[in-house]
């Protein structure tokens, strides 16, 4: 059966607020059975599901744009029982090369919340997966799915959109990468057990720093801080002690007096014998004594200075974007060709089939009315009518076909559909 | 012939040197592989050029002040080149190529015809001294780019400007370790250099220890950097400071080269 439009229905981050996200949202365990139930549709061939916590896109192939379109928002209201206009004010529908390039543009996180973050690249293979492996996926999507891979891989490697940390933790990465060479061998020191801090020390340690300490007032909390992140807590008036061991100190508490003061680190430095400290005070006020930057081999960075490299390189993101979106319009041109080449040859064969069922019924219906009068009437009116049909059909199918063999322009394809009326409404046929 | 090759690696050089500050002014990374590949073809040409001139004289070219600038400048770009490929360091060649490209203008400007060694230096020490001291010279240059690059990048950390740059520049902990394994090795190669010279002063004239400039300088260089690597070893000196004695000592040297060989001082100066 012919596939003739694809067609993306969802809903995101910018059109959606969060109580609707999660309530269209489709957990691990419902993926599998609203992927049967999608393509249970009628007029669906095949379908994928989408769903981040950004995100719920339904994709699917059909042979009728109208119909998938409207069959896909009464899917999504139906699967979560949510009343139809309700749910339409924060759907989007894309059909053919938008709902494609709307695939790629997420695949490559251009429409993310955080532009060039990588995780939903990985959310979309798993789910992918899942529809392949359901079977809910099919000829067309596989390939659009798989494009989209690469096309972000691509996205990826040819421009700098993910280059540029634009989280407070990677941003404190990227500066003390600045500072040390390694941070497989380096000790953070978390100062403050709060939800900042904890969040902070977690993508230190996922970047690769070997171990941290916690120290907290209330030492029980630092306990439990520490043994989530697998570290070491300590107590708050060990502190000076401790310090000479950490390479890299977050603070994110603060108080009347600064927690570190300039000769405390001066201390520390000697004891440590003056390897660099890198200090990030992420508390307001601040919790650091901003004298401790004026020390040899130490940095200090507060708040401030982090929001300043994370606004840099969300600058320097938007301009990739740019790059970006070059790459994404030449792969869907390119798929583009491909899904329309898909249809040339079924459009031959119907072209021809309804040019020479008019001919044969036309050529029936004449020799009805001259009856048995010449018997050679009826072989010249064949020739003549073959010799007419053909040469009609010359000029037509000769484009048709260079289409598929230089898988050129989706034109031809849709004009001859358009203009010989091959739909799928079986009331053309009849004459 | 000789000359023609010797400009040409004086434009890839600058060539070199461009793509270095072109990289630094975009504030993105230009294709790390151009600027190896510039300096690999300058040390090609340059070395043809060094070796036709040798053959020519019949000796290692480096008696004259252009040729001893032009020698250390191959010297400098291949051991740069070696560390390289162990790890890649290109921001190092931000510094290497334009000293390069510094050297040879100079040896180009001060170019002259070989000068006939005279017999008494004719001896297979001539070239173990010369390559032995110019290495060490190479090695501290090298030594000196860590050392400038590291006062940049530590400027910018401590001031907390110069973001977007930021991360294009090695970090601080890598420059001081190039740093320390330069001044180790530039030390050695130093000691041979002066004991060779020694050796070969001894041998040619009788004498080894003279009041030659030049052999004042390399003592006073040699100086400051064992009192450099004797602070790194003992009293932990690292960082802003141990850059800051590199140049120093590097400057030691650069004012040695100048001096001993503009001014045509002593043996080094004058008498080959």
């Amino acid at each position: 059966m012919e596939q003739r439009t694809i067609v993306l229905v969802g809903l995101n981050h910018r059109t959606a607020p969060v109580e609707v996200r999660e309530r269209l949202a489709f957990g691990n365990g419902r993926l599998e059975p609203a992927l049967r139930e999608l393509i249970a549709v009628p007029g669906i061939l095949e379908g994928a599901i989408v769903s981040t916590c950004n995100r719920v896109e339904v994709i699917a192939c059909g042979a009728d744009a109208a119909a998938v379109g409207s069959a896909l928002p009464a899917f999504l209201a139906r699967e979560h029982g949510v009343a139809d206009p309700a749910l339409a004010t924060h759907l989007y529908t894309h059909a053919d090369r938008e709902a494609v390039r709307h695939l790629f543009r997420v695949a490559a996180s251009l429409d993310s919340m955080v532009v060039g973050e990588s995780q939903v690249l990985g959310q979309l293979k798993e789910q992918y997966g899942v529809a392949a492996s359901v079977g809910a996926s099919g000829r067309v999507l596989h390939r659009c799915f798989h494009k989209s891979f690469s096309v972000a891989k691509r996205v990826r490697s040819e421009t700098g959109i993910a280059e540029k940390a634009v989280s407070v933790g990677s941003a404190a990465v990227e500066l003390a990468r600045g500072i040390f060479d390694r941070l497989e061998d380096k000790t953070a020191m978390l100062i403050g057990a709060g939800a900042m801090g904890e969040l902070t020390a977690r993508q230190l340690l996922a970047h690769g720093v070997g171990s941290v300490m916690v120290v907290n007032r209330t030492y029980e909390r630092a306990m439990d801080v520490a043994r989530e992140l697998g570290g070491m807590p300590v107590p708050f008036d060990r502190l000076a002690r401790y310090l000479p061991l950490a390479d890299l100190v977050i603070g994110t508490a603060s108080g009347e007096d600064f927690l570190l003061a300039p000769p405390l680190v001066d201390e520390a430095m000697r004891e440590r014998r003056r390897r660099p400290m890198f200090f990030i005070d992420l508390a307001v006020p601040r919790g650091l004594d901003p004298g401790i930057n004026a020390i040899d081999d130490v940095y200090l960075f507060d708040i401030d200075d982090l929001e300043g490299v994370i606004a840099d390189n969300k600058g320097a993101r938007a301009r990739e974007a740019v790059k970006a979106e070059t790459i994404i319009d030449a792969e869907v041109d390119a798929f583009w060709r491909w899904f329309t080449s898909l249809d040339v040859v079924p459009t031959i064969v119907a072209l021809r089939d309804k040019v020479e069922g008019i001919r044969r019924r036309e050529l029936a219906r004449a020799l009805a009315a001259v009856g048995d009068a010449d018997p050679r009437m009826g072989e010249v009116l064949e020739r003549v009518t073959s010799a007419i049909v053909n040469k009609i059909l010359h000029g037509p199918l000769t484009a048709l076909r260079r289409h598929e063999a230089q898988a050129g322009e989706a034109f031809y394809v849709d004009a001859a559909r358009r203009l010989f009326r091959l739909g799928a409404d079986p009331d053309d046929e009849e004459d | 012939m000789e000359l023609g090759l010797l400009r040409l690696a004086t434009l890839l050089y600058l060539g070199a040197t461009f793509d270095a500050l072109a990289g630094i002014a975009m504030q993105r990374e230009l294709p790390r592989w151009l600027l190896p590949r510039l300096l690999l073809g300058g040390l090609a040409v340059h070395s043809a050029a060094i070796i036709l001139r040798s053959v020519a004289a019949g000796h290692i070219a480096v008696t004259t002040f252009a040729e001893a600038l032009s020698f250390l400048a191959v010297v400098l770009v291949a051991i740069f080149l070696a560390v390289q490929a162990r790890r890649p360091l290109v921001a190092l060649g931000a510094v290497v190529s334009p000293l390069a490209f510094g050297l040879v203008l100079a040896a180009d400007a001060a170019y002259s015809g070989a000068r006939p060694l005279p017999p008494v230096l004719h001896s297979a020490w001539l070239p173990v001294h010369v390559v032995l001291a110019t290495l060490g010279d190479a090695v501290f240059a090298l030594a000196f780019s860590a050392s400038l690059l590291y006062l940049i990048q530590e400027r910018r950390l401590k001031t907390h400007r110069g973001r977007g740059v930021l991360r294009h520049l090695p970090s601080l902990e890598t420059l001081d370790r190039v740093n320390y394994a330069c001044l180790v090795w530039g030390l050695v190669l130093l000691t041979l250099g002066i004991m060779s010279g020694i050796v070969w002063a001894h041998e040619a004239w009788g004498r080894s220890w003279s009041t030659d400039p030049k052999l004042v300088f390399s003592l006073l260089t040699w100086a400051v950097y064992v009192v450099l690597l004797q602070g790194r070893m003992t009293a932990g000196w690292r960082g802003r400071w141990a850059a800051t004695l590199t140049i120093a000592g590097f400057a030691v040297i650069v004012l040695s080269l100048v001096s001993v060989n503009v001014l045509a001082l002593g043996n080094h100066g004058k008498a080959f």
